[in-house]
């Protein structure tokens, strides 16, 4: 049952194109962007159901390992925002297609761009925080 | 495809209408493509909201219940504005996430249909009961522990 998920990741990373890479860590993104926001969902409305449970969550998310999940968090949004945007705006405008290696590039960039001072101060707002506590 | 020859001479094509299962397949291909580019602005600005402007550490329920207004209170023009614009972001995100999760098991486990099909009744029926708590939460408000003090 595994067998076609190990052999498409397996192809996926072994073609080397550059769009197949971003392909892939879209999919891979949106496949963990999914799972979290399940359990975000659920946990945000027990602030309407269950009012304890709601702020156990909030306080898990205070947590370290979490604190670290959130910074992966963070890269795989901005990221699959980015590409998306990228996909998006060349599959409904077809004029563009012969500007697709730039339109790479470009997503690679904005992505570096937004993720570094998201990151950054994300980082430094957790250190403090734990330092603090 | 059929023709028809106006008195002009000109042709023009008729493209007979998407039916069934590709009238679905292109309806989710372009909602793909506009909620993804709405979601950008939703999800990236209250991501940043969240975690950059108000911090992780610093989210509390006594916020949850000033950005949402408390049950059993009077509600403002901004909680309504705020719930909105979760209940908006939360419908467009579960379905771009169902969907990209049936575009990624169609890929893996298409040519296994009970799989498939399994898999995706188990996705839906856990997106439509959490999503749908979801907008109930929405709708009803937080509600005010006995510890969380209500300005």
């Amino acid at each position: 049952m595994l067998r076609p998920l190990i052999v498409s990741f397996r192809e996926g990373v072994a073609y080397r194109a550059k769009g197949n890479l971003l392909w892939l860590l879209h999919r891979i993104s949106g496949l963990g962007i999914v799972v979290f926001l399940g359990f975000h969902i659920f946990g945000m409305s027990m602030a309407a159901f269950n009012p304890a449970l709601h702020e156990r969550a909030l306080e898990l998310y205070k947590t370290p390992p979490f604190a670290i999940g959130e910074l992966l968090l963070a890269f795989l949004l901005i990221f699959h925002a980015v590409n998306g945007t990228r996909i998006a705006i060349l599959e409904l405008r077809p004029q563009l297609w012969e500007k697709q290696e730039l339109a790479t590039r470009l997503s690679l960039i904005i992505t570096a761009l937004l993720t570094a001072p998201t990151l950054a101060i994300m980082a430094y707002k957790s250190i403090s925080h734990f330092l603090a506590h | 495809m059929t023709t028809t020859t106006l008195s002009q001479g000109r042709t023009v094509r008729k493209i007979q209408p998407l039916q069934g299962q590709a009238r679905f397949e292109r309806a989710m291909w372009l909602f793909m493509r506009y909620s993804g580019l709405a979601l950008v602005f939703l999800a990236l600005s209250h991501f940043w909201v969240q975690h950059l402007l108000i911090g992780t550490h610093a989210i509390t329920t006594a916020q949850t219940v000033v950005f949402w207004g408390a049950q059993g209170q009077p509600i403002t023009l901004g909680n309504v504005l705020f719930r909105s614009y979760y209940a908006v972001m939360l419908v467009l995100a579960v379905v771009h996430g169902i969907n990209g999760v049936r575009q990624v098991a169609y890929d893996y486990f298409g040519h296994r249909p009970a799989i498939y099909k399994g898999l995706m009744t188990l996705v839906v029926a856990i997106a439509t009961v959490i999503s749908l708590g979801g907008l109930l939460a929405l709708v009803l408000g937080a509600q005010a522990s006995s510890e969380v003090a209500i300005r």
